[in-house]
């Protein structure tokens, strides 16, 4: 007799209308691979933020293309892309201007090509951070969750 | 008797209902309501902000209590609050410290008592901030959408 009424309820209370049913939650730190290289890297899920950051150090620009090192953390990879752009942030410290490259990740299990500035993140607990440009390809974010999605993108090879 | 016995039932019921139902959606920016004073504040919703802090002009600090001020744009009304603590902040001038009161907003159709410390951030567009402490369990955030759940909070006495 009540279980009905129950079900009922719920049926009717249920997921919100329009609640994002095309968009993918994720929580408030997701792991993401940084492709080709398939270099696993915990991510600060941070809609506070326009844009998404890599951490990078040795950053040098020559010509039109920007060399850097991943933190010896995460590998220490030596990599070598082509300069986006220089972009001003506004951070705590003030203006910066910061160069910007566009990266593959895995997320889950979509690849996406994404635009990160590259900036030293070593007082930043986690590498990467990835802000509202980033967000707005279809995702939801709940901060009560975290590492809601496992790196699962087809063709990639294991960690180094 | 049995009228009412059923009534209460389906109160519990919905009650229930509404707890397994889906957080509510909200946008990058959100309006919300300061209660009792009833101040509008635009709200930067930053998931990557593990508390959330007002914008307030000529903080001072008298005793167990810190006064402040709105900034103009937001009515500039003048409140005294109880300090709760003090939160360390780390800038990269060294470090800082905040004053951390409780505070009662409207967001949504929730009205919240939530923790907030002040700051001088002058940032006009977005005085309020609300972090992780505030939407963890009750929203997810939808970071390409602004303002899609407007302040509806039920009136009367305070919560809890």
């Amino acid at each position: 007799m009540i279980l009905p009424i129950v079900f009922a309820v719920l049926a009717a209370l249920g997921p919100a209308p329009g609640a994002g049913e095309t968009k993918t939650t994720i929580g408030a730190v997701e792991e993401a691979l940084l492709l080709p290289w398939g270099v696993a890297l915990p991510a600060r899920v941070d809609t506070g933020a326009a844009r998404s950051s890599l951490d990078a150090r040795d950053v040098r620009i020559d010509g039109g293309e920007v060399t850097f090192l991943l933190p010896e953390q995460y590998g220490g990879l030596s990599l070598r892309l082509p300069l986006y752009e220089m972009a001003a942030f506004r951070t705590a410290e003030g203006e910066a201007v910061r160069p910007v490259v566009s990266v593959e990740l895995c997320l889950g299990a979509r690849r996406i090509r994404a635009l990160v500035s590259l900036n030293d993140r070593r007082y930043m607990a986690y590498p990467l951070l990835l802000g509202r440009s980033f967000l707005a390809d279809g995702f939801l974010v709940d901060v009560s969750r975290s590492h809601v999605l496992k790196p699962a993108c087809k063709g990639i090879r294991g960690r180094p | 008797m049995k009228g009412s016995l059923l009534a209460a039932s389906l109160a519990a019921l919905l009650h229930l209902a509404a707890a397994a139902a889906e957080k509510r959606v909200i946008g990058g920016v959100e309006e919300v309501i300061l209660l009792p004073w009833g101040v509008r504040l635009p709200a930067r919703i930053d998931t990557g902000a593990a508390g959330s802090s007002l914008d307030a002009r000529e903080v001072r600090v008298a005793g167990k209590e810190v006064e402040l001020r709105l900034a103009p744009e937001f009515g500039g009304r003048t409140m005294r609050l109880p300090i709760l603590r003090w939160r360390t902040i780390k800038t990269p001038e060294g470090k800082g410290r905040r004053p951390v009161v409780r505070l009662e907003v409207c967001l949504g159709p929730e009205r919240i008592v939530t923790e907030v410390n002040i700051n001088d951030r002058s940032d006009l567009e977005h005085p309020f901030l609300a972090g992780r402490n505030l939407l963890a369990g009750r929203f997810v955030v939808d970071a390409e959408r602004r303002q899609i759940l407007p302040p509806q909070c039920p009136l009367g006495p305070r919560p809890r």
